[in-house]
């Protein structure tokens, strides 16, 4: 059935109210104030679309995090007075972790000091963005999710396609739905954040990549109320070691919050060997660590969430524009993966993006930022930062300490390291088959006040999604969760995912087919990603649903 | 037909609530929104009018973030809305928080007054009856259907059991909306973008002199309820346990 | 402080010339409350002109008195004659406090009475204690996930009205001879516009948040056509039929059965828990369950910290067996 669209033109739509988009359309506002004056003819703020699947501005952005504060010194001079911060960097350590005992690095390594920088809630920073966006005159449409490209002649991008509203679960229209508009635009700016679904569609459709593939690695992060004095705001300690076994990449962080709080996580590489591994099990395992748990002690988890972060780096960034289309942010792949820092460099090249945009405005020629912004990334900040890092993530095929020395080595020759560039392959691809891979331990008894279950976590994690809607999770081909992956991989889905979207219960002839709880999803794009046969697409599901990261 | 709908910011249904340390309230880092049976109330303003014609008005009283949900109230098509608004909002009860709506509305004429049932923080349930004593004037609850009739509307209320009841009451009136009679329309997004041009008055609760101050109930200490009972685990012959289970429903619970 | 001449008041409800089930419970409150304070407890009763037999049911619990007003303008409910009609009796007999069950009527007219009379109604009461002097109460709050407590401040008249099935309607106390019966004065206006008749209609979706009994089905029960056993059950039981989640999103039971945090909360006077494992997702919809029985085979399952009893064993043996144990006990008397 046809559906009757409406439609507007745009004269830009930004996909994604992160540190990218909200940064861009900020700068975007900035720029039309200042020059609004001299050049009558400049787009008015109301043909700028900010579109954000999130159900209000924040909700679904969730980081550690340490923020460098360079970027937002540019974009909003004054923002220390005036954003929400949780502390100024006070102390910073970095630990190994054995089964028993925390081992302090005598001298922090250099990439994980952060002096001058400052702990925030992503999720708040995010909100206080979108404020201050909104006062700039331009609006975030929340609850409205990018769902297709629309493509012209020779696939230039011209336009975005917004969500249906009220569809039910077999695709029928409900009583109150709503179809999605065609925004017609000369320039879309995904600023979609890890594996963002339009982003995969376009890359796809048009073959494109870096020298690598992009490579990532899973976050399971919880809040924590703890005690007064616990983990003094400011204190940021991140670990390596225990309980990631040596052959995959991953470490934790402990951050002090304001208001008696802590951030902790553990990231996980994914691109490890053992189908069965569990990054969310690992997470619960290193609260268990003497030093986490003392830490943890009498306090309470108010909040869980988990994001997966592009480690790729320099040789992983696919191009950043094209006709009618750019990259921003995570999307572009812009993660400075040694210093675990992506923030400022989204704030950096949405400001970029919007300076290339509004040039071309002023010259009246759209077409020219697929040339003018990349040349803006490979000049400024953005490129000198990767490129000293441009080999570091990838010496980790070879595990945790192989990929400490190629660290070292690669930070010694100014980024070269023993190769340059050092390819990896793709993460899903390294997976090995139940009877080949190295197999580890990941049970999990969950007592409920330490450790918990995914399900108990989901519920802390504020998702709700509408019930009534189709699947946003699609599996191309079940019968290869039933009958293949069963066998050569034991579906590694009901592992990876920290969500427990993905299980294979019994059917009525007792053989296991696999189900999926849409509702449980939190936006993550673990499961696009590590899935060996790559026949699972997500897809956002109906806009408004997910997390509700307050506080991440 | 002039319309006003009160709606409420609430913390969202799955947000997972903590009691804030000194117990005197939930903590407050948690996802807002609309309070659903408010929804409900604020779509079936919005059908009246589109019925019957006339002005749909939003009006909440709430801190700062409340604005939120009159904003939504605004996309869905709410031609004005008002903020009442006060830091301690959230902390009025049903009786000043109805003083604070008729205060804020004094010098306006609405034809009926529309609240969701309850909320679902407090959920007294009392406001909008507060209300309509306050300013004098019909009210009914659980209302399920509102037809305009000679001299007034025709509304259909629930009652116990499942029975369902007619009345005709005179303008003006409150009516308190029960959920799920109607499925809540989604705000476009046109109806996001008229939104920001559409008059949001706010109206300060101390310009009202209404304050927590007012307040004839107050909570003075929340807490997770505590089970005082101890589990009774029974095991053995499924017969022997359905017979020893069915004693208990029977005697002690005296369910059957 | 106790006084003699300290009256509580307790207003009875009544539909079909039949005294709602509720009423006993409100009485039971009444005769609690009116214990520490020393004070005299009557029940009111408003109805039409004509007598029925309602003041002589309620003449029977142990009360100081039945004050029955009888007005043409009560001879069906309206707020504003209930309202009107209340609000001369209270002013008159100057009670301490006055109670209602929290029903559907009650919601209608008692706040709109408390404010006339410069009060509130505290509503949905769990419990009632009074300590140091003080009238302290308690009440649900965020759907039932937290409780809390409020102090009744000690103006007299104080309006009470307790939660459904929080007071045990067999606790209200019966006399040996019945309560002398007084005709309360009553001049209610005409209300502007008289009710229809009340009529019943089958509900489009189920009202879970209802019923008195529900019968849960958790993924235990492995199929969907296991489902009549839970049907059968609740049918022995005179329960409604409900689900977690997952038996809901397979399409199983419809939506409007789904108990947890997305779907309906629901505080039944029983809450029959069959194959639940009891994530926390399902059990704030459902902790707030005046009893709780849970039927898992696993042990540890946490639906079990919560039950007041539970079965540990096989849903497939122990629920038939459970049906027929349940029939022979409502048929043994």
């Amino acid at each position: 059935m046809t559906t009757e669209r409406p439609s507007l033109e745009a004269a830009v739509v930004i996909v994604g109210a992160g540190p990218a988009g909200l940064a861009c359309g900020l700068r975007l506002a900035q720029l039309l104030d200042e020059h609004r004056e001299r050049e009558p003819r400049l787009p008015a703020k109301d043909s700028i679309f900010i579109l954000e699947k999130g159900r209000e501005t924040g909700a679904h952005l969730l980081s550690g995090a340490v923020l460098d504060p360079s970027a937002l010194d540019r974009l909003l001079p004054g923002w220390r007075e005036r954003a929400p911060i949780e502390a100024a960097v006070a102390d910073d350590a970095a630990f190994f972790l054995t089964s028993r005992r925390a081992l302090r690095f005598p001298i922090t390594p250099p990439p994980l000091r952060n002096h001058g920088n400052y702990v925030v809630s992503l999720n708040r920073l995010g909100k206080w963005l979108g404020e201050q966006v909104e006062a700039a005159g331009l609006t975030i449409f929340t609850a409205t999710a990018g769902a297709r490209l629309l493509f012209g002649e020779r696939h230039a991008v011209i336009g975005v396609r917004t969500d249906d509203k009220g569809v039910d679960r077999r695709g029928e229209r409900k009583a109150n739905f709503e179809p999605g508009y065609d925004l017609k635009t000369p320039l879309v700016v995904l600023a979609e954040g890890p594996r963002g679904s339009l982003t995969k569609q376009l890359l796809g459709r048009l073959g494109l990549a870096g020298p690598n593939p992009q490579l990532y690695a899973l976050g399971v992060k919880e809040i924590w109320s703890v005690p007064a004095g616990r983990m003094p705001p400011g204190r940021v300690w991140h670990t390596m070691g225990w309980p990631v076994p040596r052959s995959m990449y991953g470490g934790g962080w402990i951050y002090g919050l304001a208001g008696h709080r802590v951030s902790l996580g553990l990231v996980t590489g994914l691109e490890y060997h053992d189908p069965g591994a569990d990054p969310h099990v690992l997470f619960q395992r290193f609260k268990t660590h003497p030093f986490v748990r003392r830490i943890l002690a009498g306090g309470e988890m108010i909040r869980y969430g988990a994001k997966t972060v592009p480690m790729g780096g320099y040789y992983s960034q696919p191009p950043a524009a094209g006709a009618g289309w750019m990259l921003i942010g995570d999307a572009a792949g812009l993660v400075n993966s040694q210093r675990l820092k992506g923030i400022h460099l989204a704030i950096h090249s949405g400001m970029l993006a919007a300076e290339a945009i509004f040039d071309s405005w002023r010259t009246g020629d759209p077409a020219a930022v697929a040339r003018t912004y990349p040349e803006r990334v490979a000049a400024g900040a953005i490129r000198r930062e990767l490129w000293t890092v441009r080999n570091f993530h990838q010496g980790f095929e070879r595990g945790l300490f192989a990929g400490l020395l190629n660290g070292a080595a690669q930070m010694l020759t100014g980024g070269r390291g023993w190769r340059d560039p050092m390819l990896a392959r793709a993460g899903h691809l390294r997976m090995q088959k139940l009877q080949a891979a190295p197999r580890h331990d990941w049970s999990l008894q969950p007592d409920e006040q330490l450790t918990f279950s995914k399900i108990t976590d989901v519920y802390h994690s504020g998702t709700r999604h509408e019930e009534d809607q189709p699947p946003h999770l699609i599996i191309h081909d079940t019968d290869i969760c039933n009958t293949r992956c069963i066998v050569e991989y034991g579906n590694p889905c009901q592992h990876f995912c920290p969500a427990q979207v993905y299980e294979m219960l019994p059917a009525e002839d007792g053989t296991k087919r696999i189900h999926v709880n849409a509702s449980n999803c939190v936006h993550c794009k673990t499961c696009d990603i590590q899935d060996p046969y790559e026949i699972i697409t997500w897809v956002p599901p109906e806009g408004g649903g997910g997390p509700n990261y307050e506080g991440m | 037909m002039r319309i006003l709908v009160c709606v409420k910011q609430v913390p969202a249904k799955d947000a997972p609530i903590k009691v804030a340390g000194d117990g005197a309230w939930i903590r407050e880092d948690v996802a807002y929104e609309t309070n659903e049976p408010d929804a409900y109330a604020l779509e079936e303003a919005l059908r009246q009018r589109e019925a019957h014609g006339g002005e749909v008005v939003a009006l909440t009283v709430g801190p700062a973030r409340a604005a939120q949900v009159l904003r939504e109230a605004l996309a869905k098509g709410a031609d004005r809305a008002i903020h009442v608004a006060g830091d301690d909002a959230h902390r009025l009860d049903s009786y000043a928080a109805a003083e604070a709506i008729a205060r804020a509305i004094a010098g306006e004429k609405f034809d009926l007054i529309f609240t969701g049932l309850q909320s679902e923080d407090y959920g007294y349930g009392q406001t909008g009856v507060v209300l309509a004593e306050l300013l004098g004037i019909a009210h009914a609850t659980i209302i399920m259907q509102v037809q305009p009739a000679a001299g007034g509307v025709r509304v259909k209320r629930e009652l116990e059991n499942g029975y369902f009841q007619y009345l005709n009451l005179p303008l003006p009136a409150v009516l308190t909306i029960q959920s799920g009679i109607n499925k809540l329309r989604y705000a476009t997004l046109m109806g996001i973008k008229q939104a920001k041009s559409k008059p949001l008055a706010t109206v300060a609760l101390a310009d009202l002199g209404v304050s927590p101050s007012l307040n004839r109930q107050s909570v003075a200490k929340l807490y997770v309820p505590v089970k005082t009972k101890k589990t009774e685990l029974l095991e053995g012959p499924a017969k022997e346990v359905a017979a020893q289970l069915a004693a208990r429903l029977k005697n002690d619970l005296r369910v059957i | 402080m106790a006084s003699e001449h300290a009256t509580v008041l307790v207003v009875a409800e009544h539909r079909g010339g039949k005294l709602s089930a509720a009423t006993a419970e409100a009485i039971a409150a009444a005769q609690q409350l009116a214990a520490p304070w020393q004070a005299a407890v009557h029940a009111v009763l408003l109805e039409g002109a004509a007598e029925s037999g309602l003041a002589a049911q309620l003449a029977r619990y142990q009360l100081a008195g039945v004050l029955a007003a009888r007005h043409p303008a009560l001879a069906e409910y309206t707020p504003e004659a209930y309202t009107q009609a209340l609000q001369e009796i209270v002013s008159r007999r100057q009670p301490r406090a006055v109670l209602f069950a929290h029903s559907y009527q009650t919601r209608d007219f008692a706040p709109r009475l408390a404010t006339r009379m410069a009060r509130a109604l505290f509503g949905d009461l769990t419990a009632l204690r009074v300590e140091d002097g003080r009238l302290t109460v308690s009440r649900p709050m965020f759907q039932g996930r937290l409780a809390a407590d409020l102090v009744v401040p000690g103006e007299a008249p104080a309006f009470l009205s307790v939660q459904i099935g929080a007071f045990r309607a067999d606790r209200a106390a019966l006399a040996a001879a019945p309560a002398p019966i007084a005709a309360e004065m009553v001049a209610p206006a005409a209300p502007a516009a008289a009710p229809e008749a009340p009529f019943q209609e089958a509900k489009q979706a189920v009202d879970l948040t209802q019923a008195a009994i529900i019968v849960s089905a958790g993924r235990g029960i492995k199929e969907a056509k296991n489902l009549d056993l839970i049907r059968a059950l609740a049918d022995a039981l005179g329960g409604e039929v409900a689900a977690s989640r997952p038996i809901c999103d397979s399409g199983w039971l419809p939506m409007d059965r789904q108990v947890g945090s997305s779907g309906q909360t629901v505080a039944p006077k029983l809450y029959l828990a069959v194959g639940i494992s009891g994530a926390i997702q399902h059990l704030v919809g459902m902790k707030s369950s005046r009893a709780i029985v849970a039927i898992n085979k696993d042990r540890e399952a946490p639906i079990f910290e919560i039950a007041d009893y539970g079965v540990v064993g096989d849903l497939f043996e122990v629920v038939p067996a459970l049906i027929e144990a349940v029939k022979a006990a409502k048929a043994g008397g």
